[in-house]
Protein backbone atom coordinates (compact mmCIF):
# COMPACT_ATOMS: atom_id res chain seq x y z
CA UNK A 1 0.00 0.00 0.00
CA UNK A 2 2.77 2.13 0.76
CA UNK A 3 4.16 1.96 -2.60
CA UNK A 4 1.31 2.40 -4.19
CA UNK A 5 1.00 5.57 -2.40
CA UNK A 6 4.52 6.30 -3.71
CA UNK A 7 3.58 6.12 -7.10
CA UNK A 8 0.38 8.52 -6.61
CA UNK A 9 2.48 10.74 -4.84
CA UNK A 10 4.71 10.42 -7.86
CA UNK A 11 2.33 11.31 -10.57
CA UNK A 12 0.70 13.87 -9.08
CA UNK A 13 3.99 15.79 -8.25
CA UNK A 14 4.75 15.27 -12.05
CA UNK A 15 1.34 16.43 -12.86
CA UNK A 16 2.60 19.40 -11.57
CA UNK A 17 5.46 20.13 -12.73
CA UNK A 18 4.82 19.55 -15.88
CA UNK A 19 1.71 21.88 -17.31
CA UNK A 20 -0.73 19.04 -17.60
CA UNK A 21 -2.75 19.67 -14.63
CA UNK A 22 -2.83 23.26 -15.03
CA UNK A 23 -4.04 22.65 -18.36
CA UNK A 24 -6.71 20.69 -17.21
CA UNK A 25 -7.87 22.64 -15.05
CA UNK A 26 -7.75 25.51 -16.95
CA UNK A 27 -9.59 24.26 -19.93
CA UNK A 28 -12.21 22.60 -17.47
CA UNK A 29 -12.72 25.79 -15.53
CA UNK A 30 -13.07 27.87 -19.24
CA UNK A 31 -15.64 24.96 -21.20
CA UNK A 32 -17.51 24.88 -18.12
CA UNK A 33 -17.62 28.78 -17.29
CA UNK A 34 -18.81 29.01 -20.87
CA UNK A 35 -21.37 26.46 -20.29
CA UNK A 36 -22.27 28.07 -17.57
CA UNK A 37 -23.07 31.48 -18.78
CA UNK A 38 -25.38 29.87 -21.23
CA UNK A 39 -27.50 28.13 -19.74
CA UNK A 40 -28.01 30.84 -17.31
CA UNK A 41 -28.62 33.25 -19.59
CA UNK A 42 -31.02 30.80 -21.45
CA UNK A 43 -32.56 30.77 -18.21
CA UNK A 44 -32.83 34.60 -17.93
CA UNK A 45 -34.05 34.53 -21.80
CA UNK A 46 -37.00 31.88 -20.69
CA UNK A 47 -37.89 33.56 -17.77
CA UNK A 48 -38.40 36.93 -19.25
CA UNK A 49 -40.52 35.39 -22.06
CA UNK A 50 -42.64 33.56 -19.56
CA UNK A 51 -42.82 36.82 -17.38
CA UNK A 52 -43.81 38.88 -20.92
CA UNK A 53 -46.71 36.08 -21.86
CA UNK A 54 -47.92 35.88 -18.10
CA UNK A 55 -47.63 32.49 -17.51
CA UNK A 56 -46.53 32.20 -13.62
CA UNK A 57 -47.49 28.39 -14.11
CA UNK A 58 -44.34 28.16 -16.02
CA UNK A 59 -42.97 30.86 -14.27
CA UNK A 60 -43.12 27.91 -11.11
CA UNK A 61 -41.73 25.01 -12.54
CA UNK A 62 -38.37 27.08 -13.96
CA UNK A 63 -35.41 26.07 -11.26
CA UNK A 64 -32.39 26.90 -11.74
CA UNK A 65 -30.79 23.14 -10.40
CA UNK A 66 -32.73 21.73 -13.65
CA UNK A 67 -32.01 24.56 -16.29
CA UNK A 68 -28.56 25.31 -15.05
CA UNK A 69 -26.73 22.83 -12.88
CA UNK A 70 -28.31 19.55 -14.38
CA UNK A 71 -27.35 20.43 -18.32
CA UNK A 72 -23.72 21.77 -16.64
CA UNK A 73 -23.06 18.56 -15.61
CA UNK A 74 -24.05 16.58 -18.26
CA UNK A 75 -22.02 18.57 -20.73
CA UNK A 76 -19.11 18.50 -18.35
CA UNK A 77 -19.00 14.64 -19.07
CA UNK A 78 -18.34 15.43 -22.35
CA UNK A 79 -15.46 17.79 -21.51
CA UNK A 80 -14.10 14.81 -19.50
CA UNK A 81 -13.92 12.87 -22.42
CA UNK A 82 -11.63 15.13 -24.02
CA UNK A 83 -9.50 16.23 -21.02
CA UNK A 84 -8.75 12.82 -19.82
CA UNK A 85 -7.11 11.28 -22.85
CA UNK A 86 -4.22 14.14 -22.10
CA UNK A 87 -4.26 12.92 -18.00
CA UNK A 88 -3.53 9.64 -18.74
CA UNK A 89 -1.98 8.89 -21.61
CA UNK A 90 1.23 9.49 -20.03
CA UNK A 91 1.05 7.02 -17.35
CA UNK A 92 2.18 4.03 -18.38
CA UNK A 93 3.26 4.56 -21.99
CA UNK A 94 6.24 7.24 -20.92
CA UNK A 95 7.36 4.73 -18.05
CA UNK A 96 7.77 2.33 -20.70
CA UNK A 97 9.39 5.13 -23.23
CA UNK A 98 12.10 6.03 -20.61
CA UNK A 99 12.72 2.79 -19.09
CA UNK A 100 11.35 3.46 -15.76
CA UNK A 101 9.35 0.76 -15.69
CA UNK A 102 12.48 -1.51 -15.10
CA UNK A 103 12.96 0.55 -11.84
CA UNK A 104 9.22 0.12 -11.09
CA UNK A 105 9.78 -3.68 -11.96
CA UNK A 106 12.79 -4.03 -9.88
CA UNK A 107 11.52 -2.49 -6.73
CA UNK A 108 9.85 -4.99 -4.14
CA UNK A 109 6.24 -3.86 -5.01
CA UNK A 110 3.64 -5.60 -7.00
CA UNK A 111 2.03 -4.47 -10.42
CA UNK A 112 -1.02 -4.08 -8.39
CA UNK A 113 0.51 -1.15 -6.43
CA UNK A 114 1.66 0.21 -9.76
CA UNK A 115 -1.86 0.19 -11.37
CA UNK A 116 -3.29 1.23 -8.04
CA UNK A 117 -0.97 3.96 -7.75
CA UNK A 118 -1.44 5.80 -10.86
CA UNK A 119 -5.39 5.28 -11.14
CA UNK A 120 -5.06 7.11 -7.60
CA UNK A 121 -3.49 10.21 -8.80
CA UNK A 122 -5.70 10.44 -11.59
CA UNK A 123 -8.83 10.70 -9.10
CA UNK A 124 -7.20 13.35 -7.48
CA UNK A 125 -6.56 14.91 -10.52
CA UNK A 126 -10.31 14.42 -11.52
CA UNK A 127 -11.72 15.06 -7.97
CA UNK A 128 -10.27 18.68 -8.50
CA UNK A 129 -12.14 19.19 -11.82
CA UNK A 130 -15.43 17.60 -10.32
CA UNK A 131 -14.26 20.65 -7.49
CA UNK A 132 -14.45 23.53 -10.68
CA UNK A 133 -17.64 22.02 -11.70
CA UNK A 134 -19.17 22.11 -8.43
CA UNK A 135 -18.09 25.98 -8.43
CA UNK A 136 -20.80 27.14 -10.43
CA UNK A 137 -23.79 25.69 -8.80
CA UNK A 138 -22.96 27.12 -5.53
CA UNK A 139 -22.55 30.45 -7.33
CA UNK A 140 -25.73 30.49 -7.95
CA UNK A 141 -26.66 29.30 -4.47
CA UNK A 142 -25.57 32.58 -3.07
CA UNK A 143 -26.75 35.08 -5.68
CA UNK A 144 -30.24 33.33 -6.38
CA UNK A 145 -33.42 32.56 -3.69
CA UNK A 146 -36.30 30.73 -4.15
CA UNK A 147 -39.28 29.58 -2.30
CA UNK A 148 -37.29 26.91 -0.38
CA UNK A 149 -34.54 29.33 0.68
CA UNK A 150 -31.40 27.90 -1.54
CA UNK A 151 -31.70 28.45 -5.40
CA UNK A 152 -30.22 24.83 -5.47
CA UNK A 153 -31.10 21.53 -4.59
CA UNK A 154 -27.69 20.01 -3.17
CA UNK A 155 -29.07 17.05 -2.99
CA UNK A 156 -30.09 16.58 -6.57
CA UNK A 157 -26.38 18.36 -7.50
CA UNK A 158 -24.49 16.11 -5.45
CA UNK A 159 -25.82 13.23 -6.64
CA UNK A 160 -24.71 14.82 -10.40
CA UNK A 161 -21.33 15.42 -9.31
CA UNK A 162 -21.07 12.04 -7.77
CA UNK A 163 -22.19 10.79 -11.44
CA UNK A 164 -19.53 12.91 -13.33
CA UNK A 165 -16.78 11.51 -10.78
CA UNK A 166 -17.41 7.86 -11.31
CA UNK A 167 -17.96 8.55 -15.28
CA UNK A 168 -14.69 10.07 -14.94
CA UNK A 169 -13.06 7.26 -12.72
CA UNK A 170 -14.28 5.12 -15.69
CA UNK A 171 -13.06 7.26 -18.26
CA UNK A 172 -9.46 6.66 -15.93
CA UNK A 173 -9.74 2.90 -16.21
CA UNK A 174 -10.16 2.80 -19.67
CA UNK A 175 -7.46 5.17 -20.23
CA UNK A 176 -4.58 3.80 -18.25
CA UNK A 177 -5.49 0.34 -19.75
CA UNK A 178 -4.74 1.74 -22.94
CA UNK A 179 -1.55 3.40 -21.59
CA UNK A 180 -0.33 0.21 -20.73
CA UNK A 181 -0.44 -1.07 -24.86
CA UNK A 182 1.69 1.57 -26.17
CA UNK A 183 5.03 3.34 -25.45
CA UNK A 184 3.49 6.07 -27.58
CA UNK A 185 1.55 8.95 -25.42
CA UNK A 186 0.31 9.88 -28.95
CA UNK A 187 -1.21 6.60 -29.42
CA UNK A 188 -2.75 6.22 -26.20
CA UNK A 189 -4.56 9.91 -26.73
CA UNK A 190 -5.73 8.99 -29.29
CA UNK A 191 -7.09 5.69 -29.11
CA UNK A 192 -8.47 6.89 -25.50
CA UNK A 193 -10.99 9.74 -26.98
CA UNK A 194 -11.54 7.60 -29.94
CA UNK A 195 -13.50 5.01 -27.25
CA UNK A 196 -14.32 7.79 -25.07
CA UNK A 197 -15.88 9.84 -27.46
CA UNK A 198 -17.52 6.38 -28.93
CA UNK A 199 -19.13 5.46 -25.53
CA UNK A 200 -20.79 9.03 -25.68
CA UNK A 201 -21.91 8.97 -29.39
CA UNK A 202 -23.34 5.59 -29.20
CA UNK A 203 -26.37 6.61 -27.96
CA UNK A 204 -27.01 9.09 -30.72
CA UNK A 205 -27.64 5.69 -32.66
CA UNK A 206 -30.32 4.03 -30.32
CA UNK A 207 -33.18 6.25 -31.40
CA UNK A 208 -33.06 4.34 -34.89
CA UNK A 209 -33.42 1.35 -33.64
CA UNK A 210 -35.98 -1.17 -31.51
CA UNK A 211 -36.20 -3.44 -28.86
CA UNK A 212 -32.84 -5.24 -27.63
CA UNK A 213 -30.52 -3.01 -30.17
CA UNK A 214 -31.32 -0.39 -28.55
CA UNK A 215 -31.36 -1.23 -24.81
CA UNK A 216 -27.75 -2.82 -25.91
CA UNK A 217 -26.76 0.59 -27.20
CA UNK A 218 -28.08 2.77 -24.55
CA UNK A 219 -26.83 0.74 -21.67
CA UNK A 220 -23.30 0.50 -23.73
CA UNK A 221 -23.08 4.23 -23.81
CA UNK A 222 -21.83 6.64 -21.21
CA UNK A 223 -24.35 9.66 -21.14
CA UNK A 224 -27.32 7.77 -20.57
CA UNK A 225 -26.00 6.38 -17.20
CA UNK A 226 -25.09 10.05 -16.59
CA UNK A 227 -28.15 11.44 -17.02
CA UNK A 228 -29.92 10.13 -14.03
CA UNK A 229 -27.35 11.12 -12.25
CA UNK A 230 -27.64 14.42 -13.28
CA UNK A 231 -31.45 14.28 -12.53
CA UNK A 232 -30.54 13.12 -9.12
CA UNK A 233 -31.26 9.58 -9.16
CA UNK A 234 -29.13 7.51 -7.96
CA UNK A 235 -29.90 4.06 -9.32
CA UNK A 236 -28.09 0.70 -8.70
CA UNK A 237 -28.20 -0.07 -12.55
CA UNK A 238 -26.12 3.31 -13.47
CA UNK A 239 -23.52 2.68 -10.43
CA UNK A 240 -22.92 -1.21 -11.11
CA UNK A 241 -22.52 0.57 -15.00
CA UNK A 242 -19.36 3.03 -14.13
CA UNK A 243 -17.98 0.68 -11.25
CA UNK A 244 -17.54 -2.38 -13.76
CA UNK A 245 -16.04 -0.16 -16.28
CA UNK A 246 -13.28 0.96 -13.46
CA UNK A 247 -12.97 -2.79 -12.13
CA UNK A 248 -12.66 -3.91 -15.49
CA UNK A 249 -10.04 -1.16 -16.72
CA UNK A 250 -7.80 -1.64 -14.05
CA UNK A 251 -8.07 -5.78 -14.10
CA UNK A 252 -6.95 -5.30 -17.70
CA UNK A 253 -4.19 -2.81 -17.03
CA UNK A 254 -2.81 -5.15 -14.13
CA UNK A 255 -2.88 -8.11 -16.77
CA UNK A 256 -1.17 -5.71 -19.56
CA UNK A 257 1.77 -4.56 -16.79
CA UNK A 258 2.30 -8.43 -15.88
CA UNK A 259 2.41 -9.78 -19.12
CA UNK A 260 5.11 -7.34 -19.62
CA UNK A 261 7.16 -9.23 -17.36
CA UNK A 262 6.55 -12.43 -19.59
CA UNK A 263 7.23 -10.48 -22.51
CA UNK B 1 25.39 -15.32 -2.09
CA UNK B 2 24.09 -15.70 -6.18
CA UNK B 3 23.24 -19.16 -7.13
CA UNK B 4 22.52 -19.84 -11.32
CA UNK B 5 22.05 -23.17 -12.74
CA UNK B 6 21.14 -23.62 -16.30
CA UNK B 7 20.08 -20.66 -16.47
CA UNK B 8 18.46 -20.34 -20.38
CA UNK B 9 16.68 -17.43 -22.37
CA UNK B 10 15.28 -17.61 -25.44
CA UNK B 11 13.16 -15.14 -27.34
CA UNK B 12 11.39 -16.54 -30.09
CA UNK B 13 14.04 -17.97 -31.99
CA UNK B 14 16.88 -16.23 -30.35
CA UNK B 15 18.63 -17.34 -27.68
CA UNK B 16 20.01 -14.90 -25.64
CA UNK B 17 22.40 -16.92 -22.54
CA UNK B 18 21.97 -20.80 -22.60
CA UNK B 19 22.92 -22.88 -19.69
CA UNK B 20 24.60 -20.45 -17.99
CA UNK B 21 25.91 -21.97 -14.09
CA UNK B 22 27.88 -19.82 -11.91
CA UNK B 23 28.27 -18.81 -8.15
CA UNK B 24 28.94 -15.71 -6.49
CA UNK B 25 30.13 -15.63 -2.99
CA UNK B 26 29.32 -13.14 -0.18
CA UNK B 27 31.32 -9.93 -0.33
CA UNK B 28 32.58 -10.84 -3.91
CA UNK B 29 32.99 -8.11 -6.73
CA UNK B 30 32.61 -10.06 -10.04
CA UNK B 31 33.05 -8.10 -13.45
CA UNK B 32 30.59 -9.29 -15.98
CA UNK B 33 32.36 -9.41 -19.23
CA UNK B 34 31.35 -9.82 -22.97
CA UNK B 35 31.08 -8.85 -26.09
CA UNK B 36 27.69 -6.53 -26.92
CA UNK B 37 25.13 -8.39 -27.30
CA UNK B 38 26.71 -11.69 -25.54
CA UNK B 39 23.75 -11.67 -22.96
CA UNK B 40 24.97 -9.78 -19.93
CA UNK B 41 21.83 -7.08 -19.89
CA UNK B 42 19.59 -10.54 -20.06
CA UNK B 43 21.56 -12.30 -17.15
CA UNK B 44 21.42 -9.16 -14.89
CA UNK B 45 17.64 -8.35 -15.62
CA UNK B 46 17.11 -12.50 -14.76
CA UNK B 47 18.84 -11.98 -11.48
CA UNK B 48 16.84 -8.79 -10.88
CA UNK B 49 13.30 -10.07 -11.61
CA UNK B 50 12.57 -7.65 -14.25
CA UNK B 51 12.51 -10.68 -16.43
CA UNK B 52 11.77 -14.67 -16.14
CA UNK B 53 14.12 -17.00 -17.18
CA UNK B 54 12.74 -19.54 -20.14
CA UNK B 55 14.23 -22.03 -17.69
CA UNK B 56 16.78 -22.97 -15.13
CA UNK B 57 17.22 -21.48 -11.69
CA UNK B 58 18.68 -18.30 -9.58
CA UNK B 59 18.84 -17.77 -6.64
CA UNK B 60 19.75 -14.43 -5.24
CA UNK B 61 20.39 -13.98 -1.24
CA UNK B 62 18.94 -17.79 -1.03
CA UNK B 63 15.63 -16.66 -2.44
CA UNK B 64 14.51 -17.75 -5.91
CA UNK B 65 14.06 -15.42 -8.11
CA UNK B 66 11.19 -16.47 -9.77
CA UNK B 67 9.68 -17.81 -6.64
CA UNK B 68 10.11 -14.96 -3.98
CA UNK B 69 10.32 -11.87 -6.74
CA UNK B 70 9.83 -9.42 -3.54
CA UNK B 71 12.31 -11.00 -1.32
CA UNK B 72 14.64 -10.61 -3.57
CA UNK B 73 13.67 -7.30 -4.83
CA UNK B 74 14.42 -6.07 -1.08
CA UNK B 75 17.79 -7.45 -1.27
CA UNK B 76 19.35 -6.31 -4.66
CA UNK B 77 20.13 -3.15 -5.56
CA UNK B 78 20.14 -2.44 -9.17
CA UNK B 79 21.18 -0.08 -11.90
CA UNK B 80 20.36 -0.76 -15.24
CA UNK B 81 21.81 0.15 -18.90
CA UNK B 82 19.69 2.97 -19.34
CA UNK B 83 19.50 5.03 -15.81
CA UNK B 84 15.77 4.75 -15.10
CA UNK B 85 15.52 8.62 -14.89
CA UNK B 86 12.41 11.00 -14.89
CA UNK B 87 13.14 13.47 -16.33
CA UNK B 88 11.03 16.04 -14.73
CA UNK B 89 12.16 15.30 -11.50
CA UNK B 90 14.14 16.76 -8.99
CA UNK B 91 17.10 14.52 -8.21
CA UNK B 92 15.97 15.22 -4.69
CA UNK B 93 12.48 14.32 -5.68
CA UNK B 94 13.58 11.18 -7.77
CA UNK B 95 15.81 9.26 -5.05
CA UNK B 96 13.06 10.14 -2.29
CA UNK B 97 10.33 8.06 -4.25
CA UNK B 98 12.70 5.44 -4.94
CA UNK B 99 13.34 5.63 -0.74
CA UNK B 100 9.61 5.43 -0.91
CA UNK B 101 9.30 2.77 -3.14
CA UNK B 102 12.08 0.57 -1.22
CA UNK B 103 10.20 0.78 1.88
CA UNK B 104 13.28 3.09 3.57
CA UNK B 105 11.38 4.47 7.14
CA UNK B 106 9.94 7.86 6.73
CA UNK B 107 12.80 9.11 9.83
CA UNK B 108 15.29 7.68 7.87
CA UNK B 109 14.48 9.03 4.45
CA UNK B 110 16.29 12.57 4.41
CA UNK B 111 19.36 10.86 6.22
CA UNK B 112 19.72 7.79 3.21
CA UNK B 113 18.83 10.24 0.17
CA UNK B 114 21.64 12.49 2.05
CA UNK B 115 23.94 9.71 2.02
CA UNK B 116 23.61 8.26 -1.25
CA UNK B 117 23.81 11.36 -2.81
CA UNK B 118 27.09 12.37 -0.98
CA UNK B 119 28.64 8.99 -1.71
CA UNK B 120 27.59 9.53 -5.77
CA UNK B 121 29.05 13.05 -5.43
CA UNK B 122 25.66 14.59 -6.78
CA UNK B 123 24.79 15.98 -2.98
CA UNK B 124 25.17 19.98 -4.93
CA UNK B 125 22.87 19.49 -7.52
CA UNK B 126 19.86 17.99 -5.27
CA UNK B 127 17.71 20.46 -6.84
CA UNK B 128 18.22 20.43 -10.58
CA UNK B 129 16.00 18.93 -12.51
CA UNK B 130 17.47 15.93 -14.04
CA UNK B 131 16.09 16.95 -17.69
CA UNK B 132 19.16 19.42 -17.17
CA UNK B 133 22.01 17.46 -16.00
CA UNK B 134 24.49 15.92 -17.69
CA UNK B 135 24.79 12.78 -18.63
CA UNK B 136 27.55 11.81 -16.01
CA UNK B 137 25.40 13.15 -13.14
CA UNK B 138 22.25 10.87 -14.79
CA UNK B 139 24.59 8.17 -14.37
CA UNK B 140 25.60 8.65 -10.97
CA UNK B 141 21.93 9.65 -10.07
CA UNK B 142 21.63 6.15 -11.57
CA UNK B 143 24.08 4.63 -9.37
CA UNK B 144 22.48 6.68 -6.10
CA UNK B 145 19.29 5.07 -6.74
CA UNK B 146 20.68 1.86 -6.43
CA UNK B 147 22.56 2.22 -3.58
CA UNK B 148 19.44 3.29 -1.41
CA UNK B 149 18.50 1.80 1.27
CA UNK B 150 21.94 -0.40 1.26
CA UNK B 151 21.05 -3.57 -0.24
CA UNK B 152 22.73 -6.48 0.33
CA UNK B 153 23.90 -7.50 -3.28
CA UNK B 154 24.15 -4.57 -6.15
CA UNK B 155 23.96 -5.46 -9.78
CA UNK B 156 25.18 -2.23 -12.36
CA UNK B 157 25.19 -2.63 -15.98
CA UNK B 158 28.36 -0.76 -16.72
CA UNK B 159 28.20 2.04 -14.00
CA UNK B 160 30.91 4.15 -15.89
CA UNK B 161 29.41 4.49 -19.12
CA UNK B 162 29.11 8.33 -20.00
CA UNK B 163 31.18 9.73 -17.04
CA UNK B 164 34.59 11.51 -17.67
CA UNK B 165 37.65 10.17 -16.86
CA UNK B 166 37.83 11.31 -13.17
CA UNK B 167 34.28 10.48 -12.72
CA UNK B 168 35.28 6.98 -13.66
CA UNK B 169 38.18 6.94 -10.86
CA UNK B 170 35.43 8.42 -8.26
CA UNK B 171 32.95 5.21 -9.40
CA UNK B 172 35.90 2.89 -9.25
CA UNK B 173 36.13 3.78 -5.91
CA UNK B 174 33.08 4.07 -4.77
CA UNK B 175 32.93 0.05 -5.77
CA UNK B 176 36.16 -0.64 -4.67
CA UNK B 177 34.87 0.47 -1.30
CA UNK B 178 31.52 -2.14 -1.34
CA UNK B 179 34.11 -4.97 -1.14
CA UNK B 180 33.06 -7.14 1.76
CA UNK B 181 30.21 -4.57 2.32
CA UNK B 182 28.23 -5.63 -0.62
CA UNK B 183 27.95 -8.62 -3.06
CA UNK B 184 28.46 -6.80 -6.44
CA UNK B 185 27.83 -7.67 -9.94
CA UNK B 186 29.36 -5.11 -12.78
CA UNK B 187 29.24 -5.53 -16.41
CA UNK B 188 31.56 -3.41 -18.32
CA UNK B 189 33.69 -3.72 -21.69
CA UNK B 190 36.46 -1.77 -20.07
CA UNK B 191 39.51 -4.08 -18.59
CA UNK B 192 41.26 -1.85 -16.72
CA UNK B 193 37.82 -1.61 -14.86
CA UNK B 194 37.92 -4.82 -13.94
CA UNK B 195 41.63 -4.64 -12.97
CA UNK B 196 40.74 -1.81 -10.50
CA UNK B 197 37.24 -2.92 -9.10
CA UNK B 198 36.84 -6.48 -9.18
CA UNK B 199 38.04 -9.77 -6.82
CA UNK B 200 37.13 -12.07 -10.23
CA UNK B 201 35.69 -12.11 -13.78
CA UNK B 202 32.77 -14.32 -15.18
CA UNK B 203 33.09 -14.39 -19.18
CA UNK B 204 30.28 -14.49 -21.55
CA UNK B 205 30.01 -15.07 -24.97
CA UNK B 206 26.77 -15.53 -27.13
CA UNK B 207 25.24 -16.47 -24.58
CA UNK B 208 28.00 -19.17 -22.84
CA UNK B 209 29.83 -18.97 -20.27
CA UNK B 210 33.55 -18.55 -21.23
CA UNK B 211 35.20 -18.33 -17.70
CA UNK B 212 34.52 -18.08 -14.24
CA UNK B 213 38.12 -17.33 -12.39
CA UNK B 214 40.05 -14.85 -10.12
CA UNK B 215 41.76 -12.36 -11.93
CA UNK B 216 44.98 -14.04 -10.68
CA UNK B 217 43.93 -17.28 -11.84
CA UNK B 218 43.14 -16.20 -15.36
CA UNK B 219 46.80 -14.80 -15.89
CA UNK B 220 48.03 -17.68 -14.94
CA UNK B 221 46.09 -19.77 -17.46
CA UNK B 222 47.00 -17.67 -20.10
CA UNK B 223 50.74 -16.81 -18.96
CA UNK B 224 52.40 -13.78 -21.05
CA UNK B 225 49.01 -12.57 -22.01
CA UNK B 226 47.19 -9.19 -21.07
CA UNK B 227 43.73 -9.18 -19.57
CA UNK B 228 42.50 -7.67 -23.41
CA UNK B 229 44.53 -10.38 -25.14
CA UNK B 230 42.90 -13.24 -22.80
CA UNK B 231 39.59 -11.47 -23.17
CA UNK B 232 39.49 -11.37 -27.13
CA UNK B 233 40.71 -15.18 -27.06
CA UNK B 234 38.33 -16.38 -24.92
CA UNK B 235 35.20 -14.19 -26.99
CA UNK B 236 37.06 -14.95 -30.43
CA UNK B 237 34.53 -16.65 -32.12
CA UNK B 238 32.12 -13.96 -31.62
CA UNK B 239 33.99 -11.43 -33.97
CA UNK B 240 33.58 -13.10 -36.94
CA UNK B 241 29.61 -12.68 -36.66
CA UNK B 242 29.11 -9.22 -35.35
CA UNK B 243 25.40 -8.84 -36.77
CA UNK B 244 24.52 -11.69 -34.93
CA UNK B 245 26.25 -10.34 -31.38
CA UNK B 246 23.97 -6.86 -31.84
CA UNK B 247 20.35 -8.27 -32.73
CA UNK B 248 21.02 -10.21 -29.58
CA UNK B 249 21.22 -7.20 -27.33
CA UNK B 250 17.84 -5.86 -28.55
Amino acid sequence: MRSAIAIAKKEIHLYFTTPIAYVAFFASSFIGAWFFLSFTSEFQRRSMQFMQFQAPQFLERMNLTEMVAAPLIVNMGLVLAFVIPFLTMRLLAEERKQNTMELLMTAPLRSLDIVAGKFLAGLAILLVIVGIVAIFPYLLSIFGTSDSGSAIEWQTVGAGLLGLFLMGAAFMAIGLFISSLTDSQVVAALITFFVLLLTWVVSWKAGDLEGAGQEVLLYLSSVSHLVPFARGMVNLEDFVYFLSIIVLGLFLTHRSVEARRWA
Amino acid sequence: MIEVSGLTKRYRDLTAIEDLSFQVSKGEVLGFLGPNGSGKSTTMRILTGFQPATSGTAKVAGFDVFEKPLEVKRRVGYLPEIPPLYPDMTIKAYLRFVADLKGVPKKQMADEVDRVAQATHVDHVMDRLIANVSKGYKQRVGIAQALIGSPDILILDEPTVGLDPSQILEVRELIRSFKGKHTVILSTHIMQEVVATCDSVLVIARGRLRARDTLEALQEKHPGKSLEEIFLELTSDVRTEPADGKSQAA
